[in-house]
């Protein structure tokens, strides 16, 4: 319980400051350095545990049919990892405290920063190896965050996203990694995985698992080729370059090989891959360190080039490189997050950070000056400090790596060398040398007491581990080590002094080449004065990465072009010629057997369906010739289905299109005005061409084949056998189960309830999205022009004066006196639905065309001063309703939207049935009502929006807040 | 339900549908016929009012004598259809007028055959 709250407790602080007020800089802090200090205590709790060989777990099942769970797991390895990002926590919560100005957004960078912690201590916790996957994506994204802080800047917004894409791209690959892995092994958990080395390293997965895993490390820990994200990064705030980018994320990628080192490592696969990125990373890292003008770009590259050692030691495979390795983990997050939270005391005291400009500031801040120095000394490998033990024991392994090679201690020896360079050229031009005399933005001076705190101590740290390791660093290590190796820990002891033997010499000769070199360096090329780096500067990685980058965009944006089209007519061809292709695959593949004979011939029947034929014809005929007369047709078509509809005995259906074509119509003709207007080819001079007529032909014979293969489908659906049973079984449970006797409605409410619900919530989303649409929708600046039954003796005339004494007087009295027998008509129909027909659609319907009416008539503004409708109101409520009903089945036990009847015996009504799906149904209504008068109105709005200005008239009194919202 | 009915309503009921049905043929072959906009308006009011009057009074009569009680759901139909045909016959005359003024007033070639004198119809008593 106590392992879950190390997680969790980050996240929970993080979600308490994001809700801070933003002028709380030390509440923020407080918290924020709680709950590191939290973490950091129960991870020290936890060390007698550790102690005692023992693996503290917590699991919780979270996908168990997957193999998924959500586990924790700490050995000593982990338990040392989580110490480090804990405890380094609290330190850089400190500094922040003091490097973030009032003016920056606190509660964000601490609840990002929280979040963060929160993450990496899921990766190193983790015990389950997609959940650890999982925090690992987690970290790129808060890490993205947190370099984007300050996204005002363009540096901040282009590293951030550089680094996001290079950490997230690779936090795939090893996501398929591990997924590969736990494959081979069979199971996601962490102990089985490395209990199972063997079976691992000689399974045929193998070359491509540890590509992946190590693509995953190496991007993360910014290795070669993946370096160059890092150096970018260093747009963040200090505080998150010294936590995240030295002590911390940049370590997870480390963090992984070291992890998976006992299952993976020991071959020559993972020598070559992880061995020769370190080696290439040491080396370029610190060459490149060198010539860098920006404080935070040398430290950056310094990190890199010390990463790379690692990695290195690593790849060597031998045990005790691996023990080298982690110790220096250890030593680099003291000495380096120490490092950066000193140039970023610099960069605030004085205002830059360019080396070519800081100069003396030994006089002016000498106690950072010191403790900066002690800490570069450390990562220079100075003997009495730590980064000299680490260091030793790679060139120890350097030296007797493979049997007589001399290249690779070579090579260390250089990297020795070029980090004393680098070392040397932080010391000296940032604190000696002249003082400066005001050609710094600011004059610098020492820091806050506090903001100083956090070097000091990892500065002692780096003194008393470089002192006494023994007594100090050498119980953690071993025991993360022997968790980290399980059967292959070595022998090694952590010592000062091993006597004079060839590591020394070799520590002897980098000091000695490193000082040389310096000097010839800055005596005969001029470091300071360089702007590029010699040699590698073509090596941009930037650059390589953006050309990736644009190459990809441009791809992208071309196949778009090819494959897509914002017009509509080639959407719709496709969108049809695809459906024709497959229906008619389909049908053809399995064609449904016709069964039942067609029913005699019926004249009446025949003559109505030709009138509906040749009006949906001529429909689409006048579509492109008139668009008024086509829509007229249209909805003589749908009246024309209304009377089948009756006609078949089918009055619920019969009811519901014929509201349905009143509503559309009206909706659309309401819409009409706002298309441009048809130009004829004798107005614009263009005569269509011979492909014109081509395209035009091939569309109307798709919309022909579209046409009758629906027929066709239709017909061969009615012919068939049909499933009978289903009919019998609803006629036959309609009542008795369902409480009603009109089996449409019980079947809509009731026993496809579920299916009822969805649609109206699409319903809802789509009336939404239509709302949405048109309320950033202008017109055409064509249509815009009051259109010309509006000109003449009424252009000034607003709607409002015209109903009340114009030439719609006479209607605008008839509709008002209409209006409350539509509402009672539309409550009669949604009260009786669920016996006869009726329901809560066809009452929606009902009630819109009530306020259709009354908005044609009168006027929008007329209308709102009186009315107030809300359709979100409405929306929402009967989304609510619908879904409470269902809900409320789970009450008493039964499954979402198992329906009730209750049967009341009133005085005056009698015997009354009252179905739970009843409120069901009245959530559908309202769902209704509020989806088409959203529409109604959005269409209102549109044209009171654009023809305001046309109205002298003074809009009757508005008693209404809501109603200018719209426009 | 036909088969039980007495001859004397059958005969009535008879003659009421068919009345309608000839109205509303008449009231077609008018709106087919007339020749300008005005005089057309004229000919679907005859099945709008007196056509669908014949059937409703029909259907009202027929279902009142079989089933025993008065059965008058009809006389809301006839409500309504009194109601909007007016209304609606009136508005579409008002369009008609309108545009055949706006078509005046602009100078446009006058159609022939329509009357284009000003409607004091369309004036607003403000």
């Amino acid at each position: 319980m106590w392992l879950m709250l190390i997680v969790l407790l980050p996240f929970l602080g993080s979600l308490c400051v994001a809700f801070l007020p933003s002028n709380s800089k030390n509440w923020e802090a407080w918290l924020a350095g709680l709950v590191a200090a939290a973490s950091t205590v129960i991870t020290l709790c936890y060390f007698p545990t550790i102690a005692s060989n023992e693996v503290a777990t917590l699991r919780y099942e979270w996908l168990p049919t997957y193999g998924l769970n959500f586990s924790l797991r700490m050995d000593g390895f982990a338990w040392l990892f989580s110490l480090l990002v804990s405890g380094i926590g609290i330190l850089v919560v400190l500094y922040a405290r003091y490097y973030l100005s009032e003016k920056d957004p606190i509660p964000r960078f601490f609840a990002f920063f929280l979040a963060f912690m929160g993450a990496m201590l899921g990766i190193v916790l983790s015990g389950n190896v997609i959940q650890m996957a999982l925090f690992w994506e987690l970290t790129s994204l808060v890490s993205f965050m947190l370099i984007g802080y300050w996204h005002h800047r363009a540096d901040a917004r282009r590293g951030a996203r550089m680094s996001l894409i290079v950490t997230a791209t690779g936090g795939l690959c090893l996501l398929v990694g591990l997924v590969l892995m736990g494959h081979v092994v069979g199971s996601y958990e962490l102990s089985d995985i490395l209990s199972s080395g063997d079976v691992l390293r000689e399974h045929s997965w193998y070359l491509a698992i540890l590509v992946l895993v190590a693509l995953g490390a190496l991007t993360k820990s910014a290795q070669f080729p993946f370096h160059f994200w890092l150096p970018r990064a260093m747009a963040a705030p200090t505080p998150v370059s010294a936590y995240l980018h030295s002590a911390t994320m940049v370590k997870a990628g480390v963090f992984l090989l070291m992890r998976f080192w006992p299952v993976l490592a020991g071959t020559e696969a993972w020598s070559y891959i992880i061995g020769f990125a370190g080696l290439i990373t040491l080396v370029m890292g610190a060459f490149v360190a060198i010539f860098q003008q920006d404080l935070k770009g040398l430290l950056a590259y310094s990190t890199i080039s010390h990463l790379g050692l690692i990695t290195l030691l690593l790849g060597m495979g031998t045990p005790l490189a691996a023990v080298a390795a982690l110790f220096h983990v250890l030593n680099h997050a003291t000495f380096k997050a120490s490092l950066f939270m000193a140039a970023g005391i610099i960069d605030h005291e004085s205002g830059t950070r360019d080396l070519r400009q800081l100069t003396g500031l030994r006089k002016l801040m000498p106690i950072t000056a010191t403790l900066a120095m002690v800490a570069a000394a450390a990562m220079a490998g100075v003997p009495l400090l730590n980064g000299f033990l680490s260091k030793e024991m790679f060139f120890a392994e350097a030296a007797g790596f493979g049997s007589g090679n001399t290249w690779l201690p070579t090579l260390a020896v250089i990297a020795g060398a070029l980090s004393v360079v680098y070392s040397l050229r932080f010391i000296t031009e940032v604190f000696f040398g002249p003082v400066p005399s005001g050609e710094l933005p600011k004059t610098p001076k020492e820091p806050p007491r506090w903001m100083r705190f956090p070097i000091e101590m990892l500065v002692v740290l780096c003194i008393v581990v470089g002192t006494m390791p023994g007594v100090t660093v050498a119980p953690a290590l071993n025991l993360a080590v022997h968790h980290m190796l399980g059967a292959y820990t070595p022998e090694y002891s952590v010592q000062i002094w091993h006597g004079f033997n060839l590591p020394l010499l070799m520590s002897v000769l980098a000091f000695g080449f490193g000082l040389v070199l310096y000097f010839l360096l800055q005596r005969r090329y001029g470091i300071s004065r360089l702007d590029k780096v010699p040699l590698l500067h073509r090596l941009d990685g930037q650059r390589e990465f953006e050309r990736v980058l644009l190459a990809v965009t441009s791809f992208a944006v071309r196949v778009e072009e090819k494959l897509t089209s914002e017009r509509l007519q080639p959407q719709l061809f496709w969108l049809l010629l695809v459906t024709l292709v497959v229906g008619g695959l389909t049908v053809w593949r399995s064609p449904i057997e016709a069964v039942r004979s067609p029913i005699g011939f019926e004249p009446m029947f025949a003559v109505l369906w030709i009138v509906g034929g040749v009006c949906a014809v001529a429909a689409a005929y006048q579509a492109k010739h008139h668009r008024l007369a086509a829509l007229i047709l249209m909805s003589a078509t749908g009246i024309v289905v209304s009377l089948t509809f009756a006609l078949f005995s089918a009055p619920d259906l019969a009811l519901t299109q014929a509201a349905v074509e009143v509503v559309t119509t009206v909706l659309i003709l309401l819409g009409l005005r706002w298309l441009p207007k048809r130009l004829t080819p004798d107005v614009t001079g263009v005569k269509a061409t011979l492909r014109d007529y081509r395209r035009r032909i091939r569309d109307g014979l798709l919309a022909v084949a579209i046409g009758l293969g629906m027929a066709a489908t239709t017909y061969m659906v009615l012919m068939s056998a049909g499933p009978t049973k289903l009919t019998d079984f609803f006629i036959q449970h309609a009542l008795p189960e369902g409480g009603g006797t009109n089996v449409v409605n019980v079947i809509l409410v009731d026993f496809r309830g579920f299916d009822t619900f969805g649609e109206i919530t699409v319903l809802g989303v789509v009336a939404l999205t239509i709302y949405a649409l048109l309320r950033r929708f202008r017109p055409a600046p064509e249509s815009i022009e009051l259109p010309a039954q509006r000109l003449g003796d009424i252009k000034n005339v607003a709607p409002w004066q015209l109903a009340r004494r114009g030439y719609l007087a006479i209607p605008a009295i008839y509709f008002r006196a209409l209006m409350p027998v539509l509402v009672l008509l539309a409550l009669y129909f949604l009260y009786r639905g669920h016996n006869l027909p009726g329901g809560g659609f066809v009452a929606g319907l009902t009630l819109t065309v009530a306020l259709v009416l009354q908005y044609m008539v009168s006027g929008t503004l007329w209308i709102e001063a009186k009315l107030r409708i809300r359709p979100h109101q409405w929306l929402g409520s009967g989304i609510l309703l619908a879904l409470l009903t269902g809900v409320g089945a789970w009450l008493f036990g039964y499954p979402f939207l198992t329906s009730h009847t209750a049967v009341v015996n009133l005085p005056l009504l009698g015997e009354l049935h009252l179905p739970s799906a009843f409120l069901f149904d009245i959530g559908v209504f309202a769902l209704v009502v509020g989806a088409s008068s959203l529409l109604l109105i959005a269409l209102a709005h549109q044209s009171l929006r654009s023809h305001r200005r046309h109205f002298s008239g003074k809009p009757p009194t508005l008693r209404k807040r809501g109603a200018m919202r719209w426009s | 339900m036909v088969d039980d009915a007495p001859a004397w309503l059958l005969f009535i009921v008879s003659l009421l549908l068919i009345l309608g049905g000839v109205l509303a043929l008449t009231g077609g072959v008018g709106l087919l016929r007339l020749s300008n906009f005005y005089q057309r308006t004229h000919a679907p009011s005859l099945p709008a009012t007196l056509g669908i009057g014949c059937v409703l009074i029909a259907s009202m009569l027929f279902f009142s004598v079989t089933s025993g009680r008065f059965v008058l759901h009809e006389l809301l139909i006839t409500m309504a259809v009194l109601l909007s045909a007016p209304v609606t016959a009136m508005m579409l005359n008002r369009a008609a007028i309108e545009r055949d003024r706006r078509q005046y007033r602009e100078d446009a070639p006058v159609p022939p055959g329509r009357p284009i004198k000003a409607s004091p119809t369309g004036e607003r008593n403000e």
